[in-house]
This record gives structure tokens, sequence and C-alpha cells, in this order.
């Protein structure tokens, strides 16, 4: 796993590592799956029909991301196109110990979307929409329980921020703000922007961490 | 360089770091320490990690009508129009991802984290029917040829071999050996039905597991089976291909 690099040419693509294991070897149920990173391997051979069935897969997955940063619904669409042709010029690079495809595609996908955001607008964001995609992200419903521990216990992590300090994280993180540009957002100082980023992310390591090591007493 | 002051100037911006928002310089200044700074780099595949997992916290959501046709479209007419050299490669396999110069700054950490998830990624959306008992599926469909890989001497399927027979035909092998920490290469060879065998390639096990898809320019109907092999030509494992359709189920 790398660190996202600065938003200009030549950054870097992290993925992360797989969290829900979702098959398994001789299993074919009905007969079986065809794993990702064989439909890669065949999406990387030019066949329309599987380029489709990749595209199928992973669409709502790609455009929800695209979405959420965007906020606009052609330029998702464009930003979702843009992360599939991306996915097929450099399916050789993919490298399936560092996490799934499909988390490989969502980091894609990600940063196209803040890039193209930075690309139309000065703002990064509609302060309307941090509010409500914060309850999104920090909603502990019914279908989330089948996510992994560790998203769940990102989720209420979150959930558990000061408002303040989940704003900073959630600009910064989702929406690719850097702390000046939250600080002249949230009409706060620079040194505060970047304290409550820097804050929320030690708070969810903390939990994290403790999920790590079989701590689930949080 | 490693050192006190620096570390806690890293501590500081590890955050933003992570997270792909720190401006040029400091962005620079933190990673040149991170080259030199093995805690540090911890530190802040840590905090990517968070900053990977927040963004796959968002919602999926419904794209437009259409657009996985037109995306399909697109990448068949890409691929059919790109210079040779614009292609995507016609291989998958692990390990090759140095492309990026901002990637190979920190070949060390990536390598420090990558972590055994094994085949990691497996498929929900797609299955594999069973020619025997599939009735036609509603949704298109690809026919594929599938098999176990059975270990020599018999045993649990220890992996699988999807065999794409199309135009161009490609492969996908996965095995992991339970139990053996092997690192090294193994050779994958396709028994033709006429008893006869075509040579693949070698790939990379690593640690008793590995995966490769790779592109093969034969009639791969013409083929009944796969075999590994380990460098002195010791056979490890076998599959038996069978005719399959991939179909896409219902959502």
């Amino acid at each position: 796993m790398i660190f996202r690099g600065g938003r200009a040419g030549g950054r870097a693509i992290p993925w992360r590592p797989s969290n829900v294991y979702r098959g398994v070897s001789g299993i074919r149920s009905p007969v079986g799956r065809l794993p990702d990173e064989a439909l890669l391997s065949g999406l990387a051979t030019g066949d329309p029909e599987l380029a489709e069935i990749f595209v199928r897969r992973f669409q709502h997955r790609v455009f929800g991301v695209a979405m959420a940063v965007t906020g606009d619904q052609q330029l998702a669409e464009d930003v979702a196109q843009q992360t599939f042709e991306r996915a097929w010029r450099h399916a050789q690079i993919y490298d399936s110990r560092r996490g799934s495809v499909g988390t490989w595609l969502t980091t894609i996908a990600h940063n196209l979307a803040v890039d193209a955001v930075r690309a139309r607008r000065t703002e990064p964001m509609a302060p309307e929409d941090l509010d409500p995609l914060l309850e999104v992200v920090t909603e502990t419903p019914e279908r989330w329980a089948l996510a992994d521990e560790a998203s769940s216990q990102l989720r209420a992590a979150l959930a558990r921020l000061p408002r303040e300090q989940a704003r900073a994280l959630m600009m910064a993180g989702i929406y690719g703000m850097t702390a000046q540009q939250i600080a002249e957002a949230e009409k706060i100082p620079l040194g505060t922007a970047k304290t409550r980023i820097r804050a929320a992310m030690a708070k969810l390591r903390t939990t994290l961490t403790s999920l790590e090591r079989g701590d689930h007493g949080e | 360089m490693a050192s006190d002051a620096h570390c806690e100037k890293l501590r500081e911006v590890g955050a933003e770091l992570a997270l792909g928002v720190l401006p040029g310089r400091e962005r620079a200044e933190a990673v040149a320490h991170l080259d030199g700074c093995a805690d540090c780099r911890e530190y802040v595949r840590q905090l990517t990690g968070i900053g990977d997992r927040l963004i796959g916290l968002l919602p999926d959501a419904e794209p437009p009508p259409g657009f996985e046709t037109r995306v399909a479209r697109s990448l068949a007419e890409q691929a059919a129009t790109a210079p040779e050299g614009q292609r995507p490669a016609r291989a998958v396999q692990g390990r090759r991802s140095r492309a990026r110069r901002a990637r190979l700054r920190l070949a060390a950490v990536a390598t420090a984290v990558a972590v055994a998830v094994g085949f990691a990624g497996w498929a929900v959306g797609t299955a594999v029917e069973g020619a025997v008992t599939a009735s036609a599926p509603a949704t298109e469909s690809e026919p594929m040829l599938v098999g176990d890989v059975i270990p020599t001497g018999g045993g649990q399927p220890i992996g699988d071999v999807y065999a794409h027979p199309g135009s161009p035909a490609w492969m996908f092998v996965s095995v992991s050996f339970p139990g053996t920490p092997y690192t090294g290469k193994v050779t994958c060879l396709l028994e033709h039905i006429d008893g006869t065998t075509t040579r693949v390639g070698e790939f990379l096990v690593r640690e008793g597991r590995g995966h490769w898809g790779v592109a093969v320019p034969v009639d791969l109907t013409q083929y009944s089976g796969a075999r590994l092999t380990s460098p002195d030509g010791t056979v490890v494992a076998t599959a038996q291909l069978q005719k399959g359709k991939v179909v896409t189920p219902e959502a």
C-alpha cells in the first residue's frame, strides 16, 4: 500500500488489502466464481464480452465513488468511464497482493474524481453536500451487517469523532481538500485545520490498530 | 534522513500526506524522509490504509442506463485500434507494479506492506457454471474451460484454472499449496487431447501461493488439462479442464 501522492501527474495509485475473502478455491456455487483477477486478465486481452462483464461487476462501486466526490451525474459518468479505461490500460501493473481489484478501481476512481472536480470548479465541494455524505458513511444499518469488521469499526469510530474533526477528515480524505482549503471553508486558522485532520486520523488509527491486535473492547 | 526532529515533523503532516493533500514542497520533504525512515513509512502506511478504507465507505450508486455497454464498447474499440505498443500487456501477474516513478520511490514500502491476501478479490458477480448442469443462462455467456487444481497424490483442490478459448485465448491459474512455504517458479503445461503437452510459461509462487493470467496463442479447445511442474520437472499438481460458461448472475 502506498500513500496517495500529489494531485498533479505521476501519482501513485494505491490499493489496500482486500478486507473480505470472497471465494474459496474449488467451490463453484452455483458452480463457481470467476476471480476478479481472471476477469481483469481477460480484459487486458481486449475481449469485448469480458469487458462488459467486468464493467457490470464494478460499475456501481466505481460510479458511487465518482458520484460522491463530484456530485454531478455527467461528470461522475465521465470519471467512471475514465476509470475503466485506465484500468484496461494499466491492467498489467495490478498486483493482487496489494488489494482487491475492486479496491484498486475505487482508488483510481477517487483520484480521477478529485482531479476532475479541481479542473472544473474552484470549490472542491458544495458545503451542503458534506453533512449528508457524512451521515451516509457513519450509518450502520443492517445492510452493512455483512461488511468486514474493520469497515464497521471505522464507521463507528468516524461517528464518534467530534463533528468538526469528522468534517475536516471528509473534506481531506474524500474531497481531496488541502488543509488551507479546509481552513477557508470552515473559516478557521490553518493550524486548526491541520490539527483536526491529524486528530481525526489518529483516533481512527487507534481504532483499527486495536482491531488488528484483536482488542475488541473498544 | 531519519532523526527525531524529522520524525516529529513527519508525524505532524503524515495524515495529510497519507490522504494525498499535502502541498508540494512539504510533500517532497516528507517523501524524502520516508526514504530513510522505516518507522515513519510504517506510520504513513497505516494512515494510508485508513484513507483507503474511508473511500471504501462511500455508497454504491446506480450508473445511467447503458453505461456498461458504452464503456465496454469503448474499451473494445480502443483495443481494436490501439497500436501494439499502447495495448495493455497480455499478462496480469503479481509483482509488476513498477510503472510509476512515485511508486518506485517507495518500492520498499510496497514490499513491506505486501499483505498475504492470497487470492483475495474473488469475484462476486460472475459465476462459472459447469456445462453438465447448466441451463442456458439468460444473460450473456462466454465459453470457458475450468478445472480444479489437484495436488499430485490427490486431495482437496488447491486452486483453479480458467481458460478462455476465444481470440485471443487466455488462461488464469491460481494455486495455494497448503502448508507449503515454497517460493520459486513453477512451469505450467497444457495437456493436449492427443497426449502431447504445450508449455505455457514459468510463473512465480510465493510462500506456496501464486496466480497468473496470460494470453496463450493456441486453440484451447484442443486441450484437456493442465499440469504444474517444479523446476526439476516434478509434476506438483494437475487440473482436468471441463467446458463451462461464464454467466452473470442477476443482481
